[in-house]
């Protein structure tokens, strides 16, 4: 492969999948339509998942950019995340076991990979291949821990030069939120699953998993060290921050009044997370957590989709599912700059700049 | 809007219309009806009878049939596939289906899916509108469906025998057998509705250009059913209703991606009956037992599934005493007991108990009263006294006012109460007051019956989501539907030729209380006509269906509609002078290849074909 494909490659994994920092696009001219903006996934219910796609000034919006872009063609139910890789966007619908990609500036479907899925959740990308974790079939109610629903997970092995599904790699376990770092992936699985999973890409299998509790959702890594928010239904919730070179554990344990925190985002040097409707921040090497909110988005029922950057914070209530609900964006102070009518149970933030 | 229009185009309709659907039951041969109560009492409000001559013209399933000669309004997830209904603007458990006077909706999700059930298993088909939970119990807030087995008792041997063969590969085998004499009465029946149902949807293409088609869409359904009855002597019949069915259905994809999965569902019912008459005093005991079951496979290519069961057992002891002349009295005793036990909800029984009295009063052959109440008593949750009253006053020949108000209910289902997690043990029944105005003109062969009502139902049940993503049912909404039904009918013979034409027009208004917005999925106008003409051994007819717009959306987004759709169907048959009776007929239907979905990306088929043979011997 070329260096140069390799380098952009690079970079916008490092720009768009850790979803930290951001730089001024030098280039202004616009790609597509969805240039210099954000998108906001929208679940969906009875119907299709849908993007929305706000401009960072706010002066664009497409409240249906997949259908604008591509007409009658259907998304796919229950969109549960995108991920990037170079000028391409790859939105998963695991209700309907595909990934559609899609140019990320004009959203013209390029592709669908529709092979070797079975409920998609998310997807990283490292060195032309994308590895999406797969929940498969899920356990009834109560089942035990060795129930087939709570150890068919695998990732998914997929080439991007091709678009096809390649190999897939069992877990013998849960997996859902997915992040990689140094030829390594991370996983989680809020519902059953108590392990930080480690696989390794190289060799495709997986290592010796890390015991970090119950209930652990969102995670990201900063400066060799992973953050993964979790949340117990009847005990405190937690940061737990996992040094990636030895595998030692640290915690930020939040007092009771923060129980049953939701989301969390890094940005710079900030831990972002929310509790219930409001957000609240520390810095990356705070000791404890802080219960003062930057801001309570009073009229969010269900924050359902929530990130930082660009300095703003942008949350998304996930309203009945029966009608479009709504996404706000406040600057970092906590201060209202938008409120936006996107589509049906908003779940997620992407950046386009 | 298009209201005009359809005012218009329904005018036009009205004039052409020619019609009659009620062929009178021919009094001269004895027929017990299996369900006395649905005449007795329903003076007061408006019923249309289906009839075999009308069953037979539709498409096998009830869906069909009901869609394309009542004023209900049908939501279709494809052809074939699971069909819930909305009458008088509620949902779709708030209208009951009634087998042989018992009330069949599911006790697991509180409705019916019509399209489990074949028309032609059963003689006559009634759809009763308006409240009737004192008689049918939970459910009946918007109306009732009837599926009635009638027994003749006079001497005759009777085979009937329909095949169907259409596009998609649908297949119909219908057949019914009558043996009786004047003291047995037995019915058999059997009946197998199926299709690989691969339709071509209409102008659409998959991204890479292919045509799209309707994909996992088969279905078979099979049904049984033995109904017996003996006269002991004039005062004492002893009745038996047995039946059992089977629906085998994968569920058509939205998108080729998805995953391809089957619903099997199936039912047992069996209903013994005893009827007493002592003169002024009757008697009606009634022991039935109904089995119902589901499995859901996600992956239909394996053997892993969901399930869920009910075993249901009903006794009801019906007294009746002929007070006066005018006026009878019926009280009802009715003990319902109901195991459940599923994959989703656990293992759970429910007992209710209710007591009912009616009272009708006649003052004179042309103005009839009702009245009843009824009170339940169970553990699972609070009840409420429900009541009817009613009038029909036939005012001269042309003219007949009735007049009704009642009190209804639709309990919480075992879904509503235990599913796991979400179940909401503490619920109340949703509850509803209506009124209604029904005028009835007859002129010469014309039968106009135009019926104004107005619903106030309060504790809707809907499942929202809580906190930590878990949905959970809650009594929260409040809806008041009103409207206008109307029901015409025309019959008249010109020498040979015989034309029957007949007419529905349903307008809803159903409204959240809170916000003013109409319930989605409730179209505010529908349409249905018929036409047919027969002379000597020929029989052409035509049916047509208007469905007005929907909202998808509790938000009652403009962008977010079902478009209005008009399907029409051509038949023609053929009597040959064999056996006692040998018909061959053709049917095109959606003639004109109306691109239309009932539900949204759910697209229907467009124009195809069905060709059927009907013998009686």
């Amino acid at each position: 492969m070329k260096i140069g494909k390799l380098l952009l490659m690079a970079f916008s994994i490092s720009l768009f999948v850790s979803c930290s920092n951001d730089d001024d696009n030098n280039d202004n001219t616009p790609k597509g339509d969805y240039d210099n903006g954000f998108f906001i996934l929208n679940e969906g219910s009875a119907g299709q998942g849908t993007v929305s796609f706000s401009s960072d000034d706010f002066s664009v919006f497409t409240k249906d950019a997949y259908t604008a872009a591509n007409g009658s063609d259907l998304l796919g139910k229950y969109a549960q995340s995108i991920f990037f890789d170079g000028d391409k966007a790859y939105i998963i619908a695991g209700g309907s076991k595909v990934i559609n990609v899609v140019n990320r500036y004009t959203f013209k479907l390029v592709a669908k990979i529709d092979t070797g899925l079975l409920n998609p959740r998310y997807g990283v990308v490292k060195d032309g291949k994308a590895y999406v974790t797969n929940a498969n079939t899920y356990a009834d109610w109560g089942a035990s821990a060795t129930a087939p629903g709570n150890t068919d997970d695998y990732v998914a092995v997929i080439d991007l030069a091709t678009n096809k599904f390649e190999s897939k790699i069992d877990l013998n376990a849960t997996a859902n939120r997915i992040v990689e770092k140094n030829g390594k992936l991370y996983i989680t699985e809020s519902y059953t699953s108590s392990k930080l999973l480690v696989v390794n890409i190289a060799a495709k299998s997986l290592e010796a998993p890390i015991t970090i509790g119950l209930s652990a959702d969102t995670m990201e890594e900063k400066d060799g060290i992973l953050y993964i928010l979790r949340s117990p239904y009847t005990d405190r919730s937690e940061i737990v921050k996992v040094k990636l070179s030895d595998k030692t554990i640290s915690k930020i344990t939040f007092p009771e009044a923060l129980d049953g925190a939701g989301y969390m985002d890094i940005y710079n040097d900030k831990i972002y997370y929310t509790v219930s409707n409001s957000v609240y921040s520390i810095n990356t090497n705070a000791t404890a957590a802080s219960t003062t909110p930057i801001v309570t988005a009073s009229t969010v029922a269900n924050l359902y989709g929530f990130a930082v950057n660009n300095d703003r914070i942008y949350v998304a209530d996930s309203g009945d599912y029966k009608a479009d609900s709504k996404a706000y964006i406040y600057n970092l102070t906590g201060t209202l700059q938008k409120e936006l009518t996107v589509g049906v149970g908003p779940n997620g933030f992407y950046f386009n700049n | 809007m298009t209201l005009r229009k359809l005012i218009v185009s329904f005018f036009v309709l009205m004039c052409q219309l020619i019609s009659a659907q009620n062929d009178s039951i021919n009094n001269l041969k004895e027929v017990i009806v299996s369900d006395a109560n649905l005449k007795k009492y329903s003076n007061s409000q408006s019923v249309l009878k289906l009839n075999d001559s009308i069953i037979n013209k539709n498409e096998g399933l009830l869906t069909d049939l009901l869609n394309f000669n009542s004023t209900l309004y049908f939501k279709e997830y494809g052809r074939g596939m699971l069909s819930t209904v909305s009458f008088r603007g509620t949902t779709s458990s708030q209208t009951a289906v009634i087998w042989n006077g018992i009330n069949i909706n599911s006790q697991m999700n509180g409705s019916t899916d019509f399209n489990t059930i074949s028309g032609s298993d059963y003689n006559s088909i009634s759809v009763k509108a308006g409240g009737g939970s004192i008689l049918y119990g939970s459910g009946a807030i918007g109306g009732t469906v009837h599926l009635n087995n009638d027994l003749g008792f006079y001497n005759r041997f009777e085979n009937n025998l329909k095949l169907d063969y259409g596009s998609f590969n649908t297949i119909g085998i219908n057949y019914k057998s009558n043996i009786a004499t004047e003291k047995w009465s037995a019915q058999i029946g059997f009946s197998k509705n199926s299709s690989t149902n691969d339709y071509k949807y209409l102008n659409k293409y998959t991204w890479k250009g292919e045509q799209r088609w309707n994909q996992n869409g088969q279905y078979d359904v099979i049904t049984m059913s033995a109904n017996l009855g003996y006269k002991l002597n004039d005062t004492n019949v002893f009745k038996f209703y047995s039946q059992t069915s089977n629906t085998d259905r994968n569920t058509s994809l939205v998108t080729e991606s998805e995953m391809k999965s089957k619903y099997v569902n199936g039912f047992n019912r069996n209903l013994l009956e005893y009827e007493g008459n002592f003169g002024r005093f009757t008697t009606n005991l009634k022991t039935a037992y109904i089995f119902e079951n589901y499995q859901y496979f996600a992956d239909n290519s394996t053997n892993q599934y969901t399930y869920g069961k009910t075993e249901n057992l009903i006794t009801k002891a019906d007294l009746g005493y002929q007070l006066f002349k005018s006026t009878q009295v019926n009280g009802i005793l009715d003990y319902n007991r109901t195991n459940g036990y599923g994959t989703g909800f656990g293992n759970h029984v429910r007992e209710i108990s209710s007591a009912s009295l009616l009272v009708k009063q006649d003052f004179s052959a042309y103005w009839k009263n009702e009245f009843g109440i009824r009170k339940e008593f169970t553990n699972n949750y609070e009840s409420p006294v429900l009541f009817s009253l009613g009038s029909s006053y036939q005012f001269n020949k042309l003219y007949n006012l009735k007049l009704n108000v009642s009190r209804n209910f639709r309990i919480p289902t075992f879904n509503d109460l235990y599913w796991e997690t979400g179940g909401n043990p503490d619920l109340k029944p949703e509850s509803s007051y209506q009124a209604e105005i029904g005028n009835v003109f007859t002129f010469k062969d014309i039968s106009l019956t135009q019926t104004f009502y107005y619903i106030k139902i309060k504790d809707l049940l809907q499942w929202v989501p809580g906190k930590n993503g878990v949905w959970s049912p809650h009594n929260n909404d409040r809806v008041n539907s009103y409207g206008s039904e109307t029901l015409l009918s025309w019959k008249k013979q010109f020498g040979k030729n015989n034309f029957n034409a007949n007419a529905s027009y349903a307008c809803t208004v159903s409204e959240d209380d809170a916000t003013g917005n109409q319930l989605f999925f409730v179209p505010y106008n529908k349409v249905t006509s018929s036409v047919s003409y027969s002379r000597n051994r020929i029989t052409a007819y035509y049916q047509f269906l208007y469905n007005g717009f929907v909202y998808t959306r509790a938000d009652n987004n403009p962008d977010e509609i079902i478009n209005d759709y008009t399907v029409s169907n051509l038949g023609i048959d053929y009597a040959f002078k064999f056996l006692n009776s040998f018909k061959l007929g053709f049917q095109v239907l959606n003639i004109f290849n109306e691109n239309y979905e009932s539900l949204e990306n759910r697209p229907m088929p467009g124009r195809n074909f069905n060709m059927y043979i009907t013998l009686k011997f």
